[in-house]
This record gives structure tokens, C-alpha cells and sequence, in this order.
């Protein structure tokens, strides 16, 4: 057993105008989960403290929160694993939310991002009587059980670095759902869902992977790569600077073996797009002033047929 | 530090026994962060190491071809290796945390699927070359940290920081995702916080050293990539900053080229911002005229002046 202090966030928007912190030691073993903690702090010290849970097995995804800096779910989280020296632990609401009662925020972005996917199976064909069924293969379905491991506990949303300056950006948790109904076989929206996505910013991940730290291992880092690749492959709003972002880098490296530093800032912004060429002229100015701009004119790496063989060999679309 | 994962992490290479390595040193940092590789290279003369430049190796794939196909940057990255094989070389080392992450996760990818070493190879056995397995890529500051030692490099210190308040600044790729990277937690690394105590720094600590500095976005929403610049040295500077340190060129040109167009939302912080090898080699007495610094667009020959380290 260990005298644990847990220094919580405490405001209640309904009274309080800003904010304050309360210190509550619990005697527990060290190896508790912080959810275990916060339910000995309310039954033993005080009943107010308010909190999200539920399941406490990691199933139900209701008590995400910031613990110690990092966002996770408490109920996964042992308080040995996150106490500093002085066997403090600090909880905090989830970041990216607004707090509504001490560490229960208001969850609406989050769900209202969700609820715009059409978040259920749009079949094909008009088949209202269900005379068949709709078979999927155990291939096509090994593609999509990862992401129906999630539990939307928001995790990767609290951390999402984009979400934190553009609220606008659909977030991880979103874009993995919709992969998830994208590669669905049964599913005949897919066009659709790609364009939606899309429209909801799926080119402004900026590929930090901080929601590789999922609590539940969907990854929704790598399922919006995924969600991009397909947006490519049905060619969806290929006029976008995303896709063509990533078509302009991919053709150079096969043209010169490099990133192309010059060619990629035309090519994905516009050659012709005045406006948009003047909007990162002042930064460009700035560098030559400094002698920093990159070369105009790149010379193919040694043995640059190799790498053309390859993105040959693959199949790779550069355009 | 070690890792327990299938990236030949675990083994003292052959490269490290004889200091000498094969040497990535990826697009930008031949491009518009030349300034990098040359203090890289001055760096690597300081420390007697041989640091040997893959030239005919391509781009690493810079996480932006995997939006297009799902196998080109693994093989890619195989010929490099193929490439570092051949010469001898098992230990490749970058000075790019994107070049580091991506070309680590492709040899994992290699490394954990015979079926995907196979494809690779399959593909380039048409010009000749095969990927045996022996590579293990690694960031210039791991090098620094395992196979120097922070002790032997404070030892080298001919000039050391004066206290400079340095903000870290790890960015992504060289630590996440932690099954890729795994050298140090992701969560709470400090190894960079090591190297400017032991070059005479005085780390800054704040949340914003292990987030994202929205390089990849830039050109897809530029206001977006400068406010996650601004927010990350808002905090830095609301610690005491007077610089940062990147181990990574393209957080880099995020920081040292953005600050400026964040400053109506998020007030001037105006940091300068180091590349890893500047500011390390400058501790070990490479004059600071031939670090390139005149090449950042916020001058940091201002803060060495400030701490009297430089006149």
C-alpha cells in the first residue's frame, strides 16, 4: 500500500468561472489503476469529484482523460506507471474538449464528426425485402476488425495536434471509422464516403502519429493512409492539394531518385495559382535573402533507372 | 538504451566497432538544409568517425509516397540497404527524423515478412542488387549517446554552452510510433535533454517538445502548420527558452520559417532554432562562422553573442 496523491481538476462550468485543483490522498496499493483510485477518492474523501466510467476493463472507452501529460484511458493505467517521485498523480480532463464538470468534458465535436460519416451500412442495391444475404469473405473482413476494436474513447482525438489548432479537421477517430465502411464489401457508398472524408479534411493529418498511441491498437495513423490511398486509387477530388501533394512527390523521386523541393511547392500548390504562389512568396523571399532556397534544377541520382524499375515493377501512378 | 524489436537494434554492428558508417543524409539536408549536412560532416571530423554518403541512395519516401502505394517506400528503401550491404556497411545513419522513422519502419517490414523481403528482392534482382537483412538505421544523436557516450562528449567540450536555456524539441518521427522507433519512450524521452547538459546547456522543459510542428501540412493549409508552430514555441518560450534544438531538418524549416506567420496569433517568440550536429559541434570548438547559422532566417549567432560564447 502507498499514500497516493491525486491532483485533480476541479471545475463545474455550471458555478465556477475558472478552474481550481484538489489534492486527495487515497492509501491503495501503488499498482492500482488511476480509474481505482479516483472511485477510493470519491467513496472515501470526497463524493463531488465527477468522472466518466464504466466498464473498467478497457471495453466501454468512457474514461479517457489526461493522466501525468498523456492521455489515455484510466482505467488501463496503473498509478505506479504515471506518479512522479512524490507519488503524485496528476489527472486532467481530456485536451481539445471543453470541461463541463471536473474531468467530464463535452463530448459533442467529437460525436458530431462521427454522426456525419452516416455511420451504418449503405448497401448497393436496393434489396429492402433482405431476400439474400450479403456475404463478406474472411479476407475482406480481416481488413476492417481492427478498426471495430474501437471504442471511441477519443484518446486519439484529445492528442491530435491538428484538432488542437483547426477544429475543423475531422480527427483520427473519424477517418478510421471511415475506412471502416469504405473497404466494407457490402457497403455502396464508397465513392461517397471518400469525397465526405475528404471534404472533412482527411489531407490535413499531418502524419504526427500521436494516435499511435490508441489504447485499443486501431491505429488510426495508418488506417488514414489507407483512407488516402483509396482516395487516390477512385481518384476522389484529385484537384485538391493533398492528393496532388502526394502525386508531385511521388513523380519526382521516380523522375531524380529525391524529393524535389522546388517542383513539389509548384506542383502541389499550382503552377498557374497566382494567388496561392504569392501567399508563400514572402516565406520564399526570405529564404533566398538567406541563400536557403533549393536548387531550381535537381540532377537524377546515380543509377536512377533502378528506382524507375521499381516504381515500374509496383505499378506506382504518378499522376 | 535497447530495443527488444526485429531491427538488428540489439546487435553492435560491424560499422560501430570500426567507426565507420554509412551515411543517409535524405533530401533536405542536400536541398534547402545544407547548412545541416555540412556541420554534420564537421561534426563527424570532430568525433573521428567516418561517416560514409550513400550517393546513389534515393529518397526515403519522406511518409508521403505510402498515400499513394503500399510498397514503394519499403523497396525503396531495400536498394538502399542493398546499396549499404555492398559497401560494407551495416549501420546506416540519418539526420532526419522522417528519413529515420520511415526507413525504419520499412525494415521492419522486411525484417519481420520473408514474403516481403522476397517481393522486395524479387524486384531488385532486375538490376542486380539483393537486401541480405544486416542493416540497422539510426539517428546521428542515438550515435552520439551509444556509441560516443554522453561522457567521452563531455569530455570533448571545449566550449561549453554557458547555461544556454535550449528547449528540446523531438518533433514525431524519431520517436513515434513507439513499435518503429522504440529507442527511447515516446512518451517522456530525454535524450536530448542529456546531450545539451552534457554540452553545457540548460534543458527547457514544456509539453510541446514531443508534438507535431506541422511540416507535412504547410502546403495544405498553411495558417494550420504555422499555428502548431506557434503554439509549440509560445510554450518553449513561456519556460525561458532562448533557443531550440531539432534533431530533425524539416521541424527545422517548420520552427525557424514559421514563427514569423504565427506571431499575430500567438505573440513573437522569434527562437532560433539549431540543427543537433550545430550545436554540438560548436560545443566541441567548430568555429561558428563555418556552422552555416547566417543560413536560418532567425539569425542564432544573436543568443551565442548574448551568452558571451561567442564575440
Amino acid at each position: 500500500m502507498a499514500k497516493i496523491t491525486l491532483d485533480i481538476f476541479r471545475f463545474d462550468e455550471a458555478v465556477d468561472d475558472v478552474p481550481h485543483r484538489d489534492k486527495v490522498v487515497v492509501d491503495v496499493p501503488e499498482t492500482m489503476t488511476v480509474l481505482d483510485a479516483l472511485e477510493t477518492a470519491k467513496a472515501e474523501v470526497d463524493g463531488s469529484i465527477s468522472f466518466r466510467r464504466s466498464c473498467r476493463s478497457a471495453i466501454c472507452g468512457s474514461c479517457s482523460m489526461n493522466i501525468g501529460g498523456v492521455t489515455g484511458l484510466a482505467c488501463k493505467t496503473p498509478c505506479n506507471t504515471v506518479m512522479d517521485e512524490d507519488f503524485v498523480v496528476k489527472v486532467d480532463p481530456m485536451p481539445n474538449f471543453q470541461p463541463m464538470k471536473d474531468l467530464v468534458v463535452h463530448m459533442d465535436p467529437f460525436w458530431d464528426k462521427y454522426a456525419r460519416l452516416k455511420p451504418y451500412l449503405q448497401p448497393k442495391d436496393e434489396d429492402s425485402a433482405h431476400a439474400t444475404e450479403r456475404r463478406v469473405s474472411p479476407d475482406d473482413m480481416k481488413k476492417l476488425v481492427d478498426v471495430a476494436n474501437c471504442v471511441m474513447c477519443a484518446t486519439c482525438y484529445a492528442l491530435c495536434p491538428v484538432v488542437s489548432v483547426d477544429p475543423a479537421f475531422a480527427g483520427p477517430a473519424a477517418i478510421a471509422y471511415a475506412y471502416r465502411f469504405i473497404e466494407d464489401v457490402r457497403d455502396g457508398q464508397r465513392k461517397e464516403r471518400i469525397a465526405q472524408i475528404s471534404e472533412d479534411y482527411l489531407w490535413l493529418c499531418a502524419h504526427c502519429y500521436a494516435c499511435s498511441y490508441c489504447p485499443k491498437h486501431v491505429d488510426p495513423n495508418d488506417r488514414i493512409i489507407d483512407v488516402k490511398r483509396a482516395a487516390i486509387k477512385d481518384r476522389v477530388m484529385m484537384d485538391e492539394r493533398g492528393p496532388r501533394h502526394a502525386l508531385v512527390v511521388t513523380k519526382w523521386i521516380k523522375k531524380v531518385g529525391m524529393l524535389h523541393e522546388t517542383e513539389l511547392i509548384a506542383g502541389t500548390i499550382g503552377r498557374f495559382n497566382v494567388r496561392g504562389l504569392l501567399k508563400v512568396a514572402p516565406l520564399g523571399l526570405r529564404m533566398a535573402y538567406k541563400g536557403k532556397l533549393p536548387p531550381v534544377f535537381l540532377k537524377p541520382i546515380p543509377k536512377v533507372d533502378e528506382v524507375r524499375t521499381i516504381f515500374d515493377a509496383l505499378e506506382v501512378p504518378v499522376s | 538504451m535497447s530495443t527488444t524489436l526485429p531491427l538488428n537494434d540489439h546487435t553492435r554492428t560491424h560499422s560501430a566497432q570500426t567507426r565507420r558508417y554509412g551515411f543517409f543524409p535524405g533530401c533536405v539536408a542536400k536541398e534547402s538544409c545544407k547548412e545541416l549536412f555540412n556541420s554534420t560532416m564537421l561534426l563527424a571530423e570532430k568525433l573521428n568517425i567516418e561517416l560514409i554518403e550513400l550517393t546513389a541512395a534515393s529518397c526515403c519516401g519522406a511518409s508521403v509516397v505510402n498515400d499513394v502505394n503500399r510498397d514503394i517506400a519499403r523497396v525503396l528503401n531495400a536498394r538502399t540497404y542493398a546499396q549499404a550491404e555492398a559497401l560494407g556497411l551495416d549501420d546506416v545513419i540519418t539526420i532526419c527524423s522522417t528519413c529515420t522513422g520511415h526507413m525504419r519502419a520499412a525494415n521492419k517490414e522486411l525484417l519481420e515478412s520473408e514474403e516481403r523481403m522476397d517481393h522486395a528482392n524479387a524486384i531488385l534482382g532486375k538490376f542486380g542488387a539483393k537486401y541480405q537483412g544486416n542493416v540497422t538505421v539510426r539517428h546521428l544523436l542515438w550515435l552520439l549517446i551509444d556509441d560516443i557516450g554522453l561522457d567521452t562528449l563531455r569530455s570533448m567540450v571545449v566550449r561549453p554552452l554557458n547555461g544556454l536555456k535550449v528547449a528540446p524539441f523531438y518533433g514525431c518521427h524519431i520517436i513515434r510510433p513507439e513499435s518503429v522507433n522504440g529507442w527511447e519512450s515516446a512518451r517522456k524521452p530525454h535524450s536530448l535533454e542529456d546531450l545539451i547538459t552534457a554540452i553545457g546547456g540548460e534543458p527547457v522543459d514544456y509539453a510541446g517538445k514531443t508534438r507535431c510542428c506541422g511540416f507535412h501540412i504547410q502546403l495544405e493549409k498553411d495558417n494550420v502548420a504555422a499555428d502548431m508552430v506557434g503554439q509549440n514555441m509560445r510554450m518553449a518560450a513561456d519556460h525561458g527558452a532562448e533557443a531550440v534544438l531539432t534533431p530533425c531538418p524539416l521541424c527545422h524549416l517548420a520552427l525557424d520559417g514559421y514563427q514569423a506567420d504565427s506571431a499575430d496569433r500567438w505573440g513573437r517568440t522569434d527562437l532560433p532554432t539549431f540543427h543537433l550536429p550545430q550545436l554540438v559541434a560548436f560545443a566541441l570548438g567548430v568555429p561558428a562562422d563555418r556552422l552555416g547559422l547566417n543560413k536560418h532566417l532567425i539569425d542564432p549567432r544573436d543568443v551565442l553573442v548574448a551568452r558571451e560564447l561567442v564575440s
